[in-house]
């Protein structure tokens, strides 16, 4: 009876270890997480009264980085949370600089998640902090770049305090990104609209971008001796009550993921 | 019994031969298709007229299933495959602004069912190997007992 008790074991140990042998093994793949300026940054534009603006830097810190497989798709509009059947989050604050790499570069690679469940990832959220160290330590957002326009020149240091957080739907773009197949690399990607802030010269005046954007001529007349540089609490004081208004408003609309838009929370 | 058989199959025969059409009968067919409207717009209400439309089928997110413009009034339709139901994907672009619209057609099931075995069926088959198994060891120590 030992005997026999003994020799159903060994076989049910064999057994098992068949089943779980032939179990499929989990799919994964490695997921990017990019950061784009656009041309807009990495090649410059005329602003939409006239200043033909070029970047050196800008300094963007990005937390909390998250892809998500949603179903239903997540609408930003509506705002609220997003509800996922799977996530991915990037660990780790990254301070990027939108402008690195010249006028060709490829978006900034923010970083990256290597076993990441294949699937669609269809949403993202990230958060634009302060930075705790680095060229930008203080601000969540720091653009530093020159402008200029009949013989004037500007050189500006832009710096915001506030910090963001955005919510956003799919990318938007030439291709669909997110699509992440077993062994395969895919990217989505957070993109950062700064024609918003100064206009676009290429677009007409009564096209909702420019009629909401500052402009850079309330900068220009906030410098002294051709150099601006001042964070938000400054250019309060330097900006009439509307412009400045007109900034606060349109900062928080920088975030989309290609043309897709985002829902965006602000601190 | 002979009688019987006959008379069935004779009746069988006769119920399977063809009836004279009648020449003034009336015969009605109808299918139904489904056809999908959008129409896209700038957040002041102007039409996006002259959008690039693109049109992704449930299950194949990467490839274009179709491509066009829309229309001045921003309007762009099509006929949908009803042998695909789920979740079909519409990305309009014009300009710097773009959207994607996702429109449930059918079964929305289908739309996230997924291949292969689900964890319950590899188990409940994995247990069934290891009786198979338990089985025969079982009935072979028996036979020898």
């Amino acid at each position: 009876m030992r005997r026999a008790s003994v020799l159903v074991g060994v076989i049910t140990v064999l057994a098992l270890g068949m089943v779980l042998g032939c179990s499929p093994a989990a799919k994964t793949g490695m997921l990017e997480f990019r950061a784009n300026g656009e041309d807009f940054v990495r090649q410059g534009f005329v602003s939409k009264d006239g200043w033909t603006i070029a970047f050196d830097h800008v300094y963007v810190t990005l937390t909390e980085v998250t892809a998500y497989q949603t179903s239903p798709p997540y609408d930003p509009l509506s705002g609220g949370n997003i509800e996922s059947k799977g996530k991915i989050s990037l660990s780790g604050t990254h301070t990027v600089d939108l402008a690195e790499g010249g006028g060709d570069a490829d978006p900034i690679l923010v970083g990256e998640v290597g076993n990441a469940p294949v699937g669609q990832y269809n949403a993202i959220s990230w958060k634009m902090v302060k930075a705790k160290d680095g060229p930008s330590t203080g601000y969540s957002l720091l653009v530093d770049g020159t402008a200029a326009k009949d013989g004037q020149k500007v050189d500006f240091e832009i710096k915001v305090e506030s910090e963001y957080g955005y919510a956003c739907g799919e990318y938007v773009g030439d291709e669909r990104k997110g699509i992440l197949k077993a062994g395969e690399t895919s990217d989505l990607e957070m993109t950062f609209h700064f024609d918003h802030i100064f206009g676009d010269a290429d677009t007409p005046p009564d096209d909702e971008l420019n009629v909401g954007a500052v402009g850079f001529e309330p900068f220009a007349g906030a410098a002294s001796g051709g150099r601006l540089v001042s964070d938000m609490i400054g250019l309060e004081s330097a900006l009439s009550e509307s412009d400045f208004q007109a900034l606060v408003d349109i900062l928080p609309t920088l975030g989309h993921v290609g043309e897709g838009h985002c829902h965006c929370d602000s601190h | 019994m002979h009688r019987k058989l006959i008379l069935l199959v004779a009746l069988v025969i006769a119920l399977s031969l063809p009836m004279v059409a009648s020449a003034h009968g009336v015969k009605i067919d109808y299918k139904m298709d489904l056809a999908i409207e959008i129409r896209a717009s700038y957040d002041t209400g102007s039409p996006m007229a002259g959008a690039q439309v693109v049109v992704y089928v449930p299950g194949d997110p990467s490839t274009p299933w179709l491509t066009g413009v829309c229309d001045e009034e921003g309007r762009f339709s099509f006929e949908p495959d009803a042998s695909r139901p789920g979740t079909w994907d519409v990305q309009v672009r014009l300009a710097g602004h773009g959207a994607m619209i996702h429109i449930p057609i059918g079964d929305q099931l289908a739309a996230t069912g997924t291949t292969g075995f689900s964890t319950l069926q590899i188990v409940l088959m994995g247990a069934c190997v290891v009786w198979g198994f338990v089985g025969t060891a079982l009935f072979f120590l028996r036979r020898r007992s």
